[in-house]
């Protein structure tokens, strides 16, 4: 009976969802958490990714379990590694129901190297998954910056007119204008909340150790943040290059540009006194517009989108290289502080 | 049956041919004679179609004679067939006639046309126009005989075309018995037919029109047959009685001559002659003058051929003939020489009293320059190894006075254009020769002006002494040169630069430039250079002008070495090496690519633009030269950089030889070039500077510089001062103090040099030490950067090009200057750099005064004139070694913004843009 009404609710849900509350919260079970972050460790240096599964509810999203997808192996026919991952799904979610764990996709999570993952090809995964899902999220792991004491754990989702004019697939100038879309406005985060069923809770308060300092606070107060730093400082020249290279592709386009509008002032001009010529002889006037003319040929604008997710990146490093250098100035006064005494 | 018949017949009839053949040739004075020949028994008979002659005795008969039987056997069947109408066997006939007509024609080698043809011609297309006219008949023929009739019509009057004259003659002048007529246009056509072959031989058949006309003319057949013989019977001809040449007779002869220029079968060389003995007889100057053109002409068309050369001999006569021409021209001012206007047919009948001007046809500048080209061509083709090269070498003279005396004409007569042309041909022939070797021409120009004067007493005129126009030398056989070769290209580049058309100037300048740089004449040549803007356009001038550049660039990179610029010396040879195709960007040997098969046509092509061997660079010495440079620059440029990620090369062909040696697993001795000057660098890395002096040295090259001590010991020093800046690169880390005493000693310099260098090297930042005077020491202060400060120098110096490129975005869409001006100077900038990194101060300021009204931002331009403050000062060591090792004067720069970086963009762009620019000549090469 009460499934059954859990069933009803279900569809309820389902059929309210039409004027659905925007996504607040991203709710993760800590299990799916250790899970992630052993996945992701594990194999540190490569990135990995798996499926995030859990429950939409309101404007919560709950992720309740999550399952890796194993690593790609030598090379083989991209079709054949495609067919196999979707394979692996499948069974991993009908063996997941089969032990009664919620089968439902709400996204998948991804480790990262220094928060480089605004990226294309997770636009692209995004909107696969937003055609089978309503609502999912990406949550990105970064096992490096773990490693000076932080969580870095992030909920990500696309922002829906980002969305729709990716489809339409035009970022030009006039477009992202007109849209008021700026580079912040790709991603969005969303909060994560971290919550753990009274039990676990009371289990862990149980294992706490009697010191109040952990691991993470030791972390913490590392003083070697030059790696870190040079790393970043490191991607940040790669960005500036992929950058220049951005600026030269418009550069061109508008030299090309001013060239062409040079050429179709001229082709005009002449249409005109040809014109004018026609007139006082007394014939039709020629039309002034020529699609066959090779110079009306409009240009193929370069998408703004590259800069846009380069920007987004280097706003990403420098946010890191901020956090990273304000925390070590604090531990530096704080070590001198306690040298001095 | 019929021809068979009329073969044998035809016996008697080549007898009688014969006798009376004979006879013509005797009386051949009268011309007229063989009109009067006694009509031909046989002939008559042949009409009657009796047997009689058949048993005339046999005599052989020439092919000649049997030809012309079987003609008029043709003909004669023709007759039969008109009278019984029969159209086929009247088409066949004509086929038949036709087909020997050509025999007979090749036999006789007549340019003209038997009469018994024309004849038959007459009574064919008579006939024709019956059958035409009579319709009746023509319906009751049977269909085979009217198609054969309408082909008939179509052939005849196709044939007829070409005879249309003599056919009108022939109907004009109708002889009373047909016969008669037959057999004395016979007998005439021989003769015509013998005369023509004598001085046109064989013309095809288009031709002979002309021909007939000039001899339509009674008189002037008549003379003709006395000149039909050979070319000495006409000699003879008129060696008899000159006053009796008029001077039309010559013009027709002359006119004739001419004619014949170009036919199949006229011999070159004959029509030399031909002339030569007509400028003899001429008349008047202006004839005389005529002729002479046309023996010119006549000259340079013996070499047929455009890959070959004119032969030595006719080109020595060819000069010969425009000295006497410009005698001609000197003696009569009142004639000029023009190729525009088609003169007069009569304008040289004009005598030595005519009291205008006479107007002649004739270019002497065009001569001229086909003279010098075949001189070119002629040293070009020569294997430069032999001796006949050098007699070549010694026309060379002969050639300058020709031009120095059509110089002097044509500023006479005030054709500076002309005469700007002529000026450059003479530079060019002057522009690469150093004062030493000038001075041997001169020598040699005196020597030969001396013994020419006693052995050449005019042939021409001592051959016929009764030559009606005698020509006295007036213009000097001699060239007079000046002192020295500089002050000579002095007066004939300043003639040019005034009067000279674009590419004239142009490749004056690049003379001049050359030729200022085989002086040591370093900052005149490179002013020259880049105040004519020549690198900016010299894409688009032709090959030859490239080449001619490219020349100039390497002889000024010669000369900056020679003088100790060894930065200006490799920016100038750099361009050079890039593309690894100096042969064939200095024109001294064709490479062989091996991935692009070149067609025969390119490489005839490429091997016409040769430059002769006496002309060249020595190849050796500047890849000797080049490399030198390239490992005094790059040494102690690779121990500032060893650590740095992304080096900066001053040259990287240098970079790649140094790569492939040090991978070879044995370094053997030194063998060419290329393994001297990598084992002199593998020495200096380690800071031996005399053993890389040493190896240097046994260069066999260096005998070929002139001061080769000095420039020696200018290269000793270089290579103790750049070893001394490696070394202090390399190892300053392992010092904490070193004693100026203990450099100097270490590598052999005065202690003022030492400090000079160091304390340099200290103010540009390359090396982080001060000096502690009382105790003479460098103190080096251990500043190594950590890596994060690296990378922070490196990500600002991104920004910084970053912040530029949005800068001009944000100028061209706010319309400060357009987005072509910056362009355009940023342009202008790259040659700079591609030109020498010391000219860059120089160039930035033209191009902002170029720029001035530009309305760029006061910021960049601040920048600039920063860059050519500090430029000034140091600029070669900014850009070429500071720049990439000493953080902090990166940080300078990125802090002085606008220099800095146009500084570094232009050193990038520039190797870009030098290979652009070699590519387009490449393509141009094979093009």
């Amino acid at each position: 009976m009460a499934a059954n009404t859990m069933a009803r609710s279900f569809l309820q849900v389902a059929a309210t969802e039409e004027a659905a509350p925007p996504l607040r919260v991203v709710q993760i079970e800590g299990l799916v958490i250790l899970k992630i972050i052993k996945h992701c460790k594990e194999f540190s240096p490569n990135l990995v990714t798996g499926q995030l599964l859990g429950l939409d509810v309101g404007s919560v999203l709950e992720v309740t379990n999550c399952f890796p997808f194993p690593q790609a192996r030598v090379v083989e026919e991209d079709e054949e590694i495609e067919a196999e991952g979707a394979n692996y799904q499948l069974e991993m979610m009908r063996c997941l129901r089969e032990v009664n764990v919620d089968n439902n996709t709400v996204g998948w999570y991804q480790s990262t190297l220094m928060g480089a993952y605004q990226t294309d090809e997770v636009i692209q995964t995004f909107l696969n998954y937003q055609e089978n899902i309503k609502r999912c999220v990406c949550i990105i792991y970064d096992p490096l910056k773990s490693n000076q004491g932080v969580l870095a754990l992030k909920a990500l989702k696309l922002s829906d007119s980002f969305m729709e004019l990716y489809r339409s697939n035009n970022f030009t100038g006039e477009k992202l204008r007109e849209k008021n879309l700026s580079w912040v406005d790709i991603f969005e985060e969303i909060p994560i909340k971290v919550s753990n069923s009274a039990l676990i809770s009371a289990f862990m308060t149980e294992l706490e150790a009697d010191t109040p300092v952990t691991q993470c606070d030791c972390d913490r107060l590392q003083l070697s943040t030059s790696p870190f730093l040079e790393r970043n400082v490191e991607f940040l020249i790669e960005c500036m290059d992929d950058l220049s290279a951005d600026q030269q592709k418009f550069q061109y386009y508008y030299r090309n540009l001013s060239r062409q509008q040079a050429q179709q002032q001229a082709w005009l001009q002449k249409r005109r006194t040809e014109n004018m010529a026609r007139k006082a002889a007394g014939e039709e006037p020629l039309p002034e517009e020529d699609p066959s003319n090779p110079i009306f040929k409009p240009l193929p604008e370069p998408s703004r989108l590259d800069s846009y997710l380069i920007t987004n990146q280097v706003s990403n490093y420098c946010n890191q290289i901020n956090g990273v250098a304000g925390q070590s100035f604090s531990r530096l006064y704080l070590t001198k502080a306690l040298h001095e005494n | 049956m019929s021809s068979r018949f009329w073969t044998q017949g035809g016996g008697s009839d080549s007898e009688d041919e014969e006798s009376e053949y004979g006879d013509g040739d005797i009386d051949n004075k009268a011309g007229d004679n063989a009109n009067d020949a006694p009509s031909n028994p046989y002939l008559e008979t042949n009409v009657t179609d009796s047997d009689e002659s058949d048993g005339g005795k046999r005599v052989v008969r020439s092919a000649k004679d049997k030809r012309f039987d079987e003609l008029s056997a043709t003909v004669h069947q023709m007759k039969n067939a008109m009278n019984i109408n029969d159209w086929v066997s009247l088409q066949e006939c004509f086929d038949k006639i036709n087909k020997q007509l050509e025999k007979v024609m090749r036999i006789t080698e007549s340019v003209k046309v038997p009469n018994l043809y024309i004849k038959a011609l007459v009574m064919l297309e008579d006939f024709l126009g019956q059958a035409l006219a009579n319709k009746d008949a023509k319906k009751k023929m049977s269909s085979s005989n009217a198609k054969a009739l309408n082909s008939m019509k179509q052939k005849l009057k196709k044939n007829n075309k070409q005879y249309e004259e003599l056919i009108n003659k022939e109907r004009e002048n109708p002889q009373p018995s047909e016969d008669e007529k037959s057999a004395e246009e016979e007998s005439d056509d021989e003769t015509a037919s013998e005369v023509g072959s004598d001085i046109v031989p064989s013309g095809s058949d288009d031709d002979e029109d002309e021909v007939i006309d000039d001899e339509d003319d009674q008189t002037e057949e008549g003379w003709q047959k006395q000149m039909s013989k050979k070319d000495k019977l006409m000699d003879k001809q008129f060696m008899k009685d000159p006053s009796e040449i008029s001077w039309d007779v010559v013009n027709k002869k002359f006119k004739e001559v001419v004619a014949a220029r170009g036919r199949k079968g006229t011999g070159r060389f004959e029509q030399v002659e031909q002339l030569t003995f007509l400028t003899k007889v001429a008349k008047t100057p202006a004839q005389k003058l005529e002729i002479f053109f046309s023996v010119v002409s006549a000259q340079f068309d013996v070499n047929p051929g455009l890959n070959g050369h004119m032969p030595i001999n006719v080109w020595k006569k060819c000069v010969q003939n425009m000295q006497v021409i410009l005698d001609i021209l000197v003696q009569y001012p009142n004639i000029t020489v023009d190729d525009m206007v088609e003169p007069d047919e009569n304008e040289s009948q004009k005598g030595a009293d005519y009291d205008g001007t006479i107007r002649v046809w004739g270019n002497l500048v065009a001569f001229l320059e086909r003279i010098d080209t075949e001189f070119f061509k002629s040293l070009q083709c020569i294997d430069p190894h032999t001796r006949e090269y050098i007699e070549r070498l010694r026309d060379e003279p002969m050639f300058l006075v020709l031009a120095q005396n059509v110089q002097e004409y044509l500023e006479r007569v005030q054709d500076f254009k002309a005469a700007a042309k002529v000026a450059l041909r003479r530079v060019e022939l002057i522009y690469y020769k150093p004062q030493e070797v000038y001075d041997a021409m001169r020598k040699l120009a005196e020597q030969t002006g001396e013994d020419g004067e006693g052995q050449e007493p005019k042939p021409e005129e001592t051959r016929s002494p009764s030559a009606c126009i005698a020509v006295p030398e007036i213009v000097p056989r001699k060239p007079t040169f000046s002192e020295s070769s500089r002050t000579m290209m002095d007066i004939l580049v300043s003639l040019i630069y005034k009067y000279g058309d674009e590419r004239t100037k142009a490749r004056a300048m690049l003379c001049d430039i050359y030729h200022h740089a085989l002086l040591d004449e370093f900052s005149t040549s490179r002013d020259l250079l880049l105040m004519s803007h020549l690198q900016d356009n010299i894409q688009h001038m032709d090959i030859s002008t490239q080449i001619l550049y490219n020349r100039a660039m390497a002889q000024l990179g010669l000369c900056a070495f020679r003088l100790g610029l060894i930065t200006e010396g490799h920016s100038c040879l750099s361009e050079l090496y890039s593309g690894g195709r100096v042969k064939e960007l200095l024109a001294q040997g064709v490479s062989q690519s091996r991935y692009h098969e070149k067609t025969p046509e390119q490489e005839r092509l490429e091997r016409r633009r040769q430059m002769p061997y006496h002309m060249h660079i020595n190849p050796e010495l500047l890849e000797a030269v080049h490399l030198i440079c390239a490992m005094l620059l790059e040494v102690p440029n690779m121990a500032a950089n060893t650590f740095d990620a992304k080096r900066r090369l001053i040259s990287k062909t240098f970079r790649r030889l140094l790569e492939i040696s040090e991978r070879q697993t044995f370094t053997g001795p030194p063998e060419n070039v290329r393994d001297h000057v990598m084992a002199a660098t593998r020495a200096l890395v380690k800071g031996d500077f005399q053993k890389a002096f040493d190896v240097i040295n046994s260069l066999d090259v260096w005998k070929l510089l002139k001061n080769r001590a000095n420039v020696l010991e200018m290269l000793k020093a270089k290579i103790k001062e750049e070893a001394l800046r490696t070394y202090l690169f390399t190892f300053s880390s392992s010092y904490k103090t070193l004693s100026l005493e203990q450099v100097a000693m270490m590598f052999d310099l005065s202690e003022a040099q030492t400090h000079s260098i160091v304390s340099k090297m200290m103010i540009n930042e390359e090396l982080l030490a001060s000096w502690d005077q009382p105790t003479r020491c460098i103190v080096f202060h251990d500043v190594a950067h950590s890596r994060l400060q690296t990378l922070a120098f490196q990500l600002t110096e991104k920004l910084a090009i970053l912040a530029e490129s949005n800068e001009r975005a944000t100028e061209a869409r706010i319309g400060g200057g357009g987005l072509d001006l910056p362009q355009k100077r940023r342009d202008n900038q790259d040659f700079a750099a591609g030109g020498g990194n010391r000219w860059q101060d120089n160039n930035l300021s033209f191009s902002q005064r170029q720029g001035g009204g530009s309305g760029r931002t006061g910021y960049n331009s601040g920048g600039r004139q920063y860059g050519q403050a500090a430029g000034s000062g140091y600029s070669r060591d900014r850009t070429g070694q500071s720049r990439g090792t000493g953080q902090n004067t990166r940080y300078q720069d990125v802090a002085y913004a606008g220099s800095g970086r146009t500084g570094y963009q232009t050193a990038a762009r520039g190797s870009q843009d030098s290979s652009s620019r070699m590519v387009n000549l490449h393509r141009g090469l094979r093009a």
